[in-house]
């Protein structure tokens, strides 16, 4: 059985399939091409098309490069010369930084301040605020008359609700390392340098354990007391009698 | 939970030094790419945007970006693929922008290629409608049908580029011409 002869429109699909991928028709196409001239020109104008397109598309697509753009790209980079880590804040990390700071002074503090003049205070201010602290904090020792700083001898536990706030901060620096940490200080705030350099990760090495050897307690020899009167006697003596 | 101790003042000087020239070797780097993707940056963004303006801050943009992640970029091989594909979203994203939709499509009419009148109204007429059409594509094929138009990019190169086999990118580039031809046909000239 003979197959059905195929119409102009059964063409138009394999005409605008060989015009897309830009190939020749297929044999079968260009057979019928050849003996109808609508399709010959449905063909050529299918071309035409895909042209302009291409032609439109290579426009759009290869644009001359304005000669602003990488000097404008320079410009920005060298603004923000380190590429920020987006997981940490800066804010986040300035606040870290300045709780470090406090965290320094409330150790330095507690070691040589409070431990010295009142070793009985160490206990009292692990609990407490490390505001109590504070040598050079005008407000401390105003505000609280139950201060260690304002009565020493008195050895009363502290209230540090009503002490109040850190208004100086002094950190103890060791000598010759000042001009290093203000500069480092310096690129912090400026941006320069990411503020988790000021931590490093905890050193493996485990610590020796401190330990306290028991305390010997030699046993307590009780003796009489002797009796050193004149008139007295010993009581062998008495019993001699 | 991680602890953290106190680094002594030298030590972290030290860790300064050495990263701050790390960053000098990485901006140097980086400054060798954008030399190199810059210009495809733009272009990428201008085929989206069709505004020379918008495509170049789009641009700006995207090479902003890529150098705060670059640190992160483990395969620098991947930089021009990364880079466009950071562009064609920005891009993207502005388009949606209606507010500047008239202002592109005056100011594309007015940079139309210099010819005699009829044929600055036709062919900037069939370049709108091109435009509109291009919008309508879906994102995959048109980042292929834009990088394979540029000049200096065979398909091979547009493939690897966007880390896919050459035969999706053709397939892409086939469909994606469908398309536009189905939507522009009752606007040939």
């Amino acid at each position: 059985m003979p197959s059905k002869m195929k119409t102009c429109e059964d063409y138009r699909a394999a005409m605008t399939d060989a015009a897309a991928a830009k190939v020749e028709p297929s044999p079968d196409l260009r057979a019928h091409m050849d003996a109808c001239a609508s399709c010959r020109t449905a063909f050529t104008e299918e071309q035409q098309l895909f042209t302009a397109i291409d032609l439109g598309l290579r426009s759009a697509a290869n644009a001359e490069v304005p000669t602003s753009l990488l000097p404008r790209v320079r410009v920005q980079l060298n603004e923000r010369p380190v590429p920020q880590r987006s997981w940490i804040p800066v804010g986040a990390a300035l606040a870290a930084v300045a709780a470090l700071v406090v965290a320094i002074v409330f150790v330095r503090g507690s070691g040589r301040g409070v431990a010295e003049t009142n070793p009985q205070m160490i206990a009292a201010t692990h609990n407490e605020s490390p505001a109590v602290i504070q040598p050079s904090t005008q407000t401390a020792a105003a505000s609280d008359t139950t201060s260690p700083l304002a009565n020493s001898s008195s050895r009363r536990p502290i209230k540090t609700a009503t002490i109040a706030k850190i208004e100086q901060v002094v950190v103890l620096i060791p000598a010759g390392q000042k001009q290093v940490i203000d500069a480092l200080l310096a690129n912090v705030q400026q941006g320069k340098v990411e503020a988790d350099v000021l931590f490093a990760e905890k050193p493996t090495v485990a610590l020796e354990e401190l330990r306290v050897s028991p305390l010997e307690i030699s046993p307590i020899e009780v003796k009489p007391l002797a009796d050193i009167s004149p008139e007295s006697t010993p009581p062998n003596e008495k019993t001699r009698r | 939970m991680q602890e953290l101790v106190l680094i002594q003042p030298s030590r972290t000087a030290e860790k300064e030094f050495a990263q701050e020239e790390a960053r000098t070797a990485l901006r140097r780097e980086f400054e060798e790419r954008l030399a190199e993707c810059g210009p495809l940056a733009y272009r990428v963004a201008r085929g989206v945007l069709r505004n020379s303006a918008d495509a170049e801050d789009v641009a700006q943009e995207a090479l902003l970006r890529a150098y705060r992640r670059f640190e992160r970029l483990r395969d620098r091989g991947r930089f021009r693929a990364w880079l466009v594909r950071i562009a064609f979203r920005l891009a993207i994203d502005r388009t949606r922008s209606s507010k500047r939709r008239e202002v592109r499509e005056t100011l594309w009419s007015q940079a139309a290629p210099r010819a005699s009148t009829e044929d600055i109204a036709a062919t900037s007429e069939f370049q709108a409608h091109l435009d509109r059409a291009m919008d309508e594509l879906p994102e995959k094929q048109r980042l292929v049908l834009l990088l394979a138009a540029m000049q200096g990019h065979s398909l091979e190169e547009v493939a690897e580029m966007l880390g896919l086999p050459i035969g999706t990118v053709k397939s892409r580039l086939f469909f994606a011409r469908k398309q536009l031809a189905e939507k522009l046909r009752c606007h040939r000239k």
